[in-house]
């Protein structure tokens, strides 16, 4: 649940805000990620006002409302207020009018104060919003960036997930978080994964305990959010099942709703499970450019075997 | 297969702090079934000891067990559970951490 007092608090300095009226009211929920100029509304056209955006008062809507009367404008103003309104933002540093400032104390409706210009504030606002409205779950995993792709490491409890990302850190590449990922579903269809601030930059490593990998290795082997570009699953080597041999086929999975390139590794001893990961990376890189190892091996070879199929008939 | 839900009340007076969380995860270890734990929403593994530390759950504070796995091993994971936090996990409630 948002509420106008988790934006104020989290984003008040950036968005420069500054509570004018309304105090009472910071506890409101807001239930949509979206903001909206009144312009129309304050005219009086109330077909289809979305009584649920957040309001604000640009100069167009402020110069609109010192031309009226005080009793109208009192009155335009209490129709475009209501109990599911969860704020209102008056841009480009304007007095809010009289009329607004005492119905925002009498509805509790927070009004707020901010320098920005009108549509910079939009803009910015509806950005937050979005990323505050993101849907987000919470990934059992390891989260490395190597070589500038996100690599997600899952796999049950002490395959070596941990162990897997100090090797990666060792060789330079950089954890976001270990153990626990909160993945994050953002605009453009993908995924981004960070850590909790509590345990970020940790790593537990059985037979030495908790370690500090900022502070072991330095801030280069560290970075707080990433986008998850492959999911890696690593499992105990079984004798009896089918591993992908070529690669032509490509595995996905699903998190919130967003497909992942998703691969299984085998891990048993003699395995260097931090170089085939560091190899699922650049095969990654690689495909993202346009090409596919194992595409292009194919067509090679089909194209050798057409070929000896031709000259065969020419005999 | 079953699955067992119950709620506890952490008793020790310095919450599930390193200590505590050691035990869970030592005694998890002699169980097979899948073990989370649901504090303010969030749902981790209970094997992992980053993730219970990432709740920071203070005294009084009312967690979720979720059990998953072969009825005896299930029940026997719960009861060993709830037992750990009714013990305050062998901690003195009222000075908390004993060398």
């Amino acid at each position: 649940m948002y509420k106008v007092q988790d934006l104020y608090k989290e984003h008040g300095n950036k968005l420069s805000l500054k509570l004018v009226a309304g105090e009472g009211g910071m506890q409101r929920r807001i239930m949509v990620p979206e903001a909206q100029r009144p312009g129309l509304s304050l005219s009086g056209y109330l077909k289809n006002h979305a009584a649920k955006r957040i309001l604000i008062f640009g100069k167009v809507e402020i110069e609109y409302l010192r031309d009226l009367k005080p009793a109208v404008r009192r009155s335009r103003l209490k129709k475009i207020l209501f109990d599911m309104t969860p704020a209102i933002i008056v841009a480009r540093n304007y007095r809010a009018p009289e009329e607004l400032i005492m119905l925002c104390d009498d509805q509790n409706i927070p009004l707020l104060r901010t320098s920005m210009q009108t549509m910079d504030l939009l803009s910015r606002l509806t950005l937050l919003l979005m990323e505050a409205f993101a849907p987000t779950v919470s990934c059992y995993g390891t989260l490395v960036e190597v070589f500038g792709v996100g690599v997600l490491i899952r796999g049950d409890s002490s395959v070596g997930k941990s162990e897997a990302a100090l090797g990666l850190i060792e060789r330079g590449h950089r954890l976001v978080s270990d153990d626990i990922v909160k993945v994050k579903r953002r605009e453009g269809n993908h995924l981004e994964g960070c850590g909790a601030e509590l345990t970020r930059h940790h790593l537990e490593i059985r037979g030495i305990g908790i370690i500090n990998v900022a502070h072991l290795h330095g801030v280069v082997c560290v970075r707080d959010t990433k986008r998850v570009d492959v999911v890696v699953k690593l499992e105990a080597w079984d004798d009896h099942a089918f591993y992908d041999r070529v690669g032509l086929d490509e595995k996905f999975c699903d998190i919130l709703g967003v497909k992942v390139p998703f691969h299984v590794l085998p891990v048993k001893p003699g395995r260097d499970v931090v170089l085939l990961l560091e190899t699922i990376a650049l095969n990654h890189r690689l495909k993202d450019m346009g090409y596919n190892s194992a595409k292009e091996f194919n067509t090679k070879l089909l194209e050798m075997i057409a070929f000896k199929k031709e000259t065969r008939a020419e005999k | 297969m079953m699955k067992l839900i119950r709620k506890v009340q952490v008793k020790n007076s310095l919450g599930l702090h390193t200590r505590p969380a050691t035990v869970i995860v030592q005694l998890l270890q002699q169980s097979a079934s899948r073990v989370s734990f649901t504090y303010r929403r969030e749902t981790i593994n209970a094997r992992s000891l980053l993730s219970i530390l990432m709740l920071a759950a203070s005294k009084d504070a009312r967690l979720t067990i979720t059990v998953e796995g072969e009825d005896a091993d299930a029940q026997q994971t719960m009861s060993r559970l709830v037992d750990a936090f009714e013990n305050s996990f062998g901690e003195n409630g009222n000075y908390g951490y004993q060398c």
